[in-house]
């Protein structure tokens, strides 16, 4: 009989009093939330408890497609790498996230990249060009689209972000946790918190109207499906179970659309290029039927072709189905009834097909909650989570969380026992004494596998590690025991401790999938270097600005009034030309960086200071001769507060008073 | 089992199978409250560490106070008894005689019943596992510590041919 109980590790346990110093370090309100996505991303603020907002581009839009165009250095992030797509299909990535902390035998989906695993675990894209190759692993690719909303914050905030929460699906597991977190790292990030996506949502809604009880959040995005049920309370947000798919989304129904109309059309060998261009097309048509019935399509030389809602929701039907398969054992799991909960909350783009709200809504005996729009409100809930955790005195919440997938050890004949099972709020650990079968033995092989399955050949292989050190001593007297921490983002971490001795080993882990440490390392200094780049960069395209329009300013007040000597003396004049000559020889050089185009710029504006007194002096005698400053300021304020009086009236009510 | 490491202890019970829901719930917010890594967000890696622990060991009582079979294994344990040891005086106690001839004849029984008895068999051992689990509940109220363990051992048993058999459940 083998039974496995969870304990605390019983090192420096103690009751926290709250501490005020805490956030000593941290800079409020420069947290940014991140819901980086399949398809889409954004970042939202919530600076110092304001309402969250997504930050959005000229043209108003919030959603920063999730593409990385690999055709320039540094490489193009969002719409402009989307509209090099069909040009470039290899070097232009998209929906990056479902290759996440995957290998290449889990790619079992179409996609148009090349691909390969050199080292075991480790994913790369080809994206270079026939002469010059070059490949890169889905996490740095994520960390492109980071990277781009970093700066899209930064230019909002004016200087640069603390640090960040980013959101992932609730049903990621441990190397898809890791994969973004490291992502968040090269992106020059200090990631706060990995988020579930549904605890997002919630938070946003959960906040917004001071919600308590039991909610269900169903989350149908581009790629992934999470649902969570969650109890709030008194500012706790409890997930008491999740489940999902974290490969199942709205391309999917793009897909079975796409080919469905190649299909009907009678392609039965589409290219890459109908293919792709089918895609869109269905992702169009989707959209169209949201609001329409019936709907026209046509595909690139081929005749056109009406799709009614109907066609379409009986394709996606057993996808939808699989969804609410997952909502009932997610119920099951939190030991709810549907009639028990108090709301249902939708979340995802995907969620706007009608036919996947009327079946969320059957399933969950009551019309679901749409009125935060389902593409912004992650963000929403990471930023106001980024803000609590940037230290902003902004009323604070607790977000109990849980592992969505159980954590196991192979045992003998690949078996899986289970360590922490799913649904466990985290962080939490699991603690296992291992013994020597023989006297010689001193070390062994561990293999921590995640998921339900009973082999640990069909779970997620997580880790393997070599326990070492076991002392030489008689089978079975030897014991070590081995902690399995997994922290508040879900991430697994392994110790060691001889009981004999209590020393505590160091385990080197080898996770299964994805960067190594010393890879991530490697990666945070390069993106250190190019992240303090791209800031040093705007920062002296911005000064440079400055600089430019004080000299031009002063250029044309010396050739309007500069020949005056009453303005400007001699003496004057040559220290001021000196420092215009020095800010041209500032701004001559292209790479000149914030700092000496700021210090030409104050140099100038010190230098120039007596010159433009006396200019506004005489500016205003010439309008107002022998009345002193004073008189005039007064002046002024009396127009002005006139103004203002006449704007609190309709020019129709005070004409007739007019004699 | 240190007193730091007691469930009971950690959230102000009395040490007896009988709790208050509604007292765990509001002490577990609480803590958490308390407890939760984000508040160390930032700060180094000890403290991090620190908290991580505290939040985890929090996290790790709830789930036991919350759970009857789990909270009387943690009461035996309390009282000077590992399940999950195989130590002869202070590990799990071996199964009786009788109770493992009980569990052949269940064994015999799943064997000759075929699909249609199954589910007759699994309400059977059902009804015997809650029987084991309250059994063991009176004794810890008596303070039998000891006899406590071997019901909760057979409770184990009948809970083990439960899980075997949904799996295989067509």
């Amino acid at each position: 009989m083998t039974s496995v109980s969870i304990h605390d590790t019983g090192a420096l346990f103690q009751i926290a009093e709250p501490t005020d110093q805490r956030r000593a370090q941290r800079r409020p309100g420069r947290g940014i939330g991140i819901d980086l996505g399949t398809t889409n991303s954004l970042v939202a603020l919530a600076p110092h408890g304001a309402a969250p907002r997504v930050l959005r581009d000229s043209s108003g839009s919030g959603l920063v497609p999730s593409v990385v165009a690999y055709t320039a250095d540094p490489p193009l992030v969002g719409r402009a790498a989307q509209a090099l797509q069909a040009e470039h299909p290899a070097q232009v990535v998209s929906s990056v996230k479902r290759l996440m902390g995957r290998g290449l035998a889990d790619i079992t989906f179409a996609h148009p990249y090349h691909l390969s695993e050199e080292t075991p675990g480790l994913l790369r894209l080809d994206i270079g060009s026939a002469d010059a190759p070059r490949r890169v692993t889905p996490t740095e690719v994520s960390a492109a689209i980071l990277r781009e909303l970093k700066l899209r914050a930064e230019a909002e905030l004016g200087e640069p972000c603390d640090g960040a929460v980013i959101t992932v699906p609730a049903y990621f597991d441990d190397a898809q946790r890791q994969a973004t977190r490291d992502a968040g790292r090269i992106a020059g990030l200090q990631v706060y918190r990995l988020l579930a996506e549904p605890t997002a949502a919630a938070l946003a809604y959960g906040l917004d109207r001071g919600g308590e009880g039991l909610f269900a959040v169903y989350d149908l995005g581009g790629g992934t499906f999470d649902v969570s049920i969650l109890r709030l309370h008194k500012g706790v947000f409890q997930v008491l179970a999740t489940g999902g798919d974290s490969a199942l989304g709205g391309d999917d129904f793009d897909r079975a659309l796409a080919a469905h109309l190649l299909k009907k059309s009678g392609v039965a060998e589409p290219s890459r290029h109908q293919l792709d261009g089918a895609r869109l097309a269905a992702r169009a048509a989707k959209e169209r039927l949201t609001e329409e019935t019936v709907t026209r399509v046509t595909l690139a030389g081929l005749p056109e072709l009406e799709l009614t809602r109907g066609e379409f929701e009986a394709l996606i039907e057993p996808l939808a189905q699989r969804t609410l398969r997952a909502c009932r054992q997610a119920l099951k799991d939190a030991g709810l009834r549907a009639p028990e909960l108090d709301g249902v909350v939708l979340v995802g783009g995907s969620t706007r097909v009608p036919k996947v709200r009327e079946l969320v809504a059957e399933a969950f005996k009551r019309p679901p909650l749409a009125d935060i729009d389902p593409d912004e409100v992650v963000a929403w809930g990471a930023a106001i989570q980024a803000d609590i955790l940037s230290g902003s005195a902004r009323e604070g919440v607790t977000l109990l969380d849980v592992v969505p997938l159980s954590l196991g050890l192979e045992t003998m004949g690949g078996i899986v026992e289970k360590i922490i099972p799913r649904n466990a709020t985290i962080p939490i650990a699991a603690r296992q004494v291992f013994t020597n079968y023989a006297e010689h033995q001193t070390g062994m092989v561990i293999h921590v596998v995640q998921g339900e399955r009973e082999l640990a050949r069909d779970c997620r292989s997580l880790a393997r590690f070599d326990l070492k050190g076991i002392p030489r001593l008689p089978p079975s007297m030897a014991r070590v025991e081995v902690t399995f921490q997994l922290d508040a983002d879900a991430l697994l971490t392994v110790s060691a401790r001889e009981l004999m001795t209590g020393v505590r080993q160091s385990v080197e882990v080898k996770p299964t999938y994805g960067l190594s440490e010393e890879e991530v390392d490697r990666l945070v200094m390069d993106s250190l270097d190019h992240a303090g780049d791209d800031y040093a960069r705007r920062n002296a395209a911005e000064a440079r600005v400055e600089l430019g329009r004080v000299v031009l300013a002063l250029r044309t007040a010396l050739a309007e009034v500069g020949h005056l000597r009453e303005l400007l003396p001699d003496d004057e004049r040559a220290r001021l030309e000196a420092a215009l000559a020095a800010a041209d020889a500032a701004m001559a050089d292209p790479d000149a960086l914030a700092d000496p185009l700021n210090r030409a710029r104050t140099a100038l504006e010190k230098v120039s200071e007596p010159f433009a007194r006396r200019r506004m002096e005489r500016a205003l005698n010439a309008g107002m001769a022998g009345k002193s400053l004073h008189d005039i300021e007064r002046a002024l304020a009396d127009d002005e507060a006139l103004h203002e009086k006449r704007a609190g009236h309709t020019p129709e009510l005070l004409e007739p008073e007019e004699p | 089992m240190s007193a730091d490491t007691d469930p009971f202890a950690l959230f102000d019970l009395p040490r007896r199978h009988t709790v208050g829901r509604d007292a765990i719930e509001a002490r577990y917010l609480e803590l958490s409250r308390a407890a939760h890594p984000d508040n160390v967000v930032g700060e180094g890696t000890a403290a991090r560490r620190a908290a991580v622990e505290r939040a985890s060991a929090v996290n790790a009582a709830y789930r036991v106070l919350r759970d009857p079979v789990l909270r009387a294994e943690a009461l035996v344990k309390l009282g000077g008894l590992d399940l999950d040891s195989t130590d002869p005086e202070r590990g799990a106690p071996h199964p009786t005689q009788e109770f493992l001839l009980e569990m052949i004849e269940l064994r015999e029984r799943l064997e000759d019943g075929g699909p249609a008895g199954l589910d007759a068999l699994r309400d059977d051992v059902d009804a015997r596992s809650e029987a084991a689990l309250d059994a063991a509940i009176a004794a810890l109220d008596a303070g039998e510590f000891r006899r406590a363990a071997e019901h909760l051992v057979a409770r184990r048993y009948f809970q083990r041919f439960l899980d075997e058999t949904e799996a295989s459940a067509p």
